[in-house]
């Protein structure tokens, strides 16, 4: 092929495309070149599904139980979020990324503030970052709560009922929620960050009852994780289901649990410390395995030290202000600077990283969203040949995609 | 008179027949009565949780709040309902899919629209993916307004489900007056299905446009 080029031009040299051999076939192969021995039935898993945790699609070719191969059609809960940040002013953006994750609401409004803040040079005051580092640990805490709950419900009733565990993490989540109300005003969706700093100070006697609540979880999770890892039937259908090696999971660009499972040492908060992260101590929890048990280890492991963070946060928030600037009247008052910033997060899921381009004006010129669940949910078509229906199912669990942010 | 849910008297030839029997109308009205009290009492409700309103409704279901304590529970399949929770944003992708599942469920069936997103769309109503409100392509009952609506407030809105069953079983039931419009009050910039003012192209094109989205033509319907 004829390279056309400028004369003194510097000219890469062109020569054949290097080939990769990957260890893993190619999920999206067709169906037909594919020798099965019978015929493949075609099933579609969702949108409606209980187990699908949300508005997820994903056509299936089985051959009897086993499948040969898995299509997921993302786009069922796309709402437009970053076309809708680009109309609305800086302050009024911060409610709306709420809804993109909304088992984790505060850490969405973090890694936008925390983006719109490198974009103008703002440092939030001591208190207000660690504030939001104690706001982050509890969300991480009622986040791993919810997936464990669902996670039990994926089971069915291999756990005593299926919704057993479900009952007692909304039990515990419930509580969680209650310190937030008292703290926000609201249950979810806080709409409590800013740029430059916090809006709401903690109550009088929120430490207590944080400190009263985190304790409760903990003894509980204990008893959870006991019941659940010496169960036969939870070790028979998590060992060794999805496995997920780990060049894989760096390819597609998976991060948070799901990676650190797979035996990368990789933890957002303390490789890029960001708000008072710097100052806390901070165990990453590892495994090798990559298999749904490993990520539910991983998991629990996490819960418990974001616990053990939460308690030895709670009494030690310096005092002074928490905003940098001052709050402001009207959505359009406050302009932010021209440049872009890219700032992530780690988030229950992974990197979670909102990189915004400004214009000078009130609104930001484009905001992207990169939401760990989306990498997240691009290993199903990887995991799913070659394993039964019902371990898709828990494979599909064990990655915890919340669909407001695959779609967003 | 007997009238169905819509509120429309129903004539049976049986009916007739038998409400010339002595005594019968003690009897039915007893036995109505008597349907009445367990069509409220076990709303089996089809949670069409799509979003944050969802998870809104686990909490509703779970141990706090208890949804088994008026007799509700949330069951995985449109055919065992009677009550289906519209929970989050319908999308126009997903809207033909929240309709077939509608006109899956037996009658006599209710629904509700649980949080903004459901009721009008919210601030997502301007995006070119979102549905102006699910009541653009279904019928609602009851609105249950919030961001998300706290499982309360759902409570609230079943037990108005409730009073207006039994209203319109006893056919007292009167429809409420809307509020007038507001003064520069600002419109939905996509007109509503049926709304004279939007355009005709429009409704082709979304339709167009739902149909074709699935590359597995699940949805494609046969011509004619």
């Amino acid at each position: 092929m004829a390279v056309a080029h400028h004369e003194g031009a510097a000219v890469a040299p062109v020569g054949p495309v290097p080939t990769v051999v990957r260890p893993w076939p190619d999920p999206y192969l067709d169906p037909e070149t594919h020798e099965a021995e019978g015929d493949l039935m075609v099933m579609n898993l969702g949108p409606q599904h209980p187990s699908t945790h949300g508005v997820f699609r994903v056509k299936l070719w089985l051959d009897g139980e086993v499948c040969i191969k898995a299509v997921p059609y993302p786009g069922y809960l796309h709402r437009g979020v970053e076309k809708l940040c680009e109309k609305l002013s800086y302050v009024q953006i911060p409610p709306i990324v709420d809804k993109n994750d909304y088992v984790s609401p505060f850490i969405n409004e973090l890694a936008v503030c925390m983006a719109f803040e490198a974009l103008n040079a703002v440092e939030p005051p001591r208190r207000s970052q660690y504030l939001r580092t104690l706001g982050a640990e509890m969300q991480r805490v009622a986040s791993h709560l919810l997936w464990l709950g669902t996670f039990g419900m994926d089971m069915g009733g291999a756990l005593g009922g299926g919704a057993s565990v479900f009952m007692h993490c909304f039990r515990e989540r419930e509580t969680i929620l209650d310190c937030y109300e008292l703290w926000t005003g609201s249950r979810f969706h806080y709409n409590t960050l800013t740029v430059g700093g916090n809006r709401h100070d903690v109550p009088a006697g929120f430490a207590e009852l944080v400190k009263r609540t985190y304790r409760a979880i903990r003894d509980r999770a204990h008893e959870y994780d006991a019941m659940l890892v010496d169960n036969a039937i939870f070790r028979a259908r998590t060992v060794g289901v999805g496995r997920v090696d780990a060049q894989l999971a760096m390819e597609l660009g998976v991060s948070g649990p799901i990676l650190r499972a797979s035996g990368v040492d990789w933890d957002l908060r303390r490789d890029q410390p960001y708000a008072a992260y710097g100052e806390v101590q901070l165990n990453v929890p590892v495994r090798s395995g990559g298999d749904c048990l490993a990520r539910y280890e991983v998991r629990m492991a996490e819960l418990l030290e974001s616990i053990r963070i939460v308690l030895d946060l709670v009494d030690g928030i310096p005092e002074g202000p928490i905003a940098a600037l001052k709050p402001v009247k009207l959505p359009g008052a406050f302009k932010g600077k021209a440049g872009q910033a890219y700032v992530a997060v780690e988030s229950p899921r992974g990197e979670l990283g909102t990189w915004v381009i400004a214009d000078g004006s009130d609104k930001p010129y484009r905001c992207k969203i990169r939401p760990p669940s989306y990498h997240a949910m691009s290993l199903l078509p990887y995991l799913a040949p070659g394993s039964n229906l019902s371990d898709i199912i828990v494979t599909l669990g064990s990655l915890d995609p919340i669909l407001g942010e695959v779609d967003r | 008179m007997a009238v169905d849910e819509r509120g429309q008297a129903f004539t049976h030839p049986v009916y007739a027949f038998l409400e010339k029997l002595p005594g019968i109308s003690l009897g039915l009205t007893t036995a109505d009565q008597l349907l009445t009290w367990g069509a409220a009492n076990s709303l089996f409700i089809f949670p069409m949780a799509t979003s944050c309103c969802g998870i809104e409704f686990m909490s509703a279901s779970s141990g706090r709040f208890d949804l088994d304590q008026i007799g509700s529970i949330p069951r995985g399949t449109p055919r065992q309902c009677d009550v289906m929770v519209i929970a989050g944003t319908i999308t126009v992708k997903m809207a033909p899919r929240v309709k077939k599942l509608w006109d899956q469920m037996p009658e006599p069936k209710w629904a509700i629209a649980m949080g903004s997103c459901a009721i009008s769309g919210d601030f997502y109503r301007d995006i070119y993916s979102v549905v102006p409100g699910v009541d653009t392509f279904m019928p609602i009952d009851v609105y249950v307004p919030g961001c998300p609506p706290n499982p309360d407030q759902l409570f609230e809105g079943i037990r108005r489900l409730q009073e207006k069953i039994r209203l319109k079983r006893a056919g007292e039931w009167t429809e409420p007056e809307l509020r007038p419009d507001t003064p520069g009050f600002k419109v939905p910039s996509l007109p509503r299905v049926g709304d004279p003012a939007r355009d005709a192209s429009l409704d082709e094109a979304q339709l167009d446009a739902v149909m074709n989205l699935d590359p597995g033509g699940m949805l494609r319907r046969s011509e004619g």
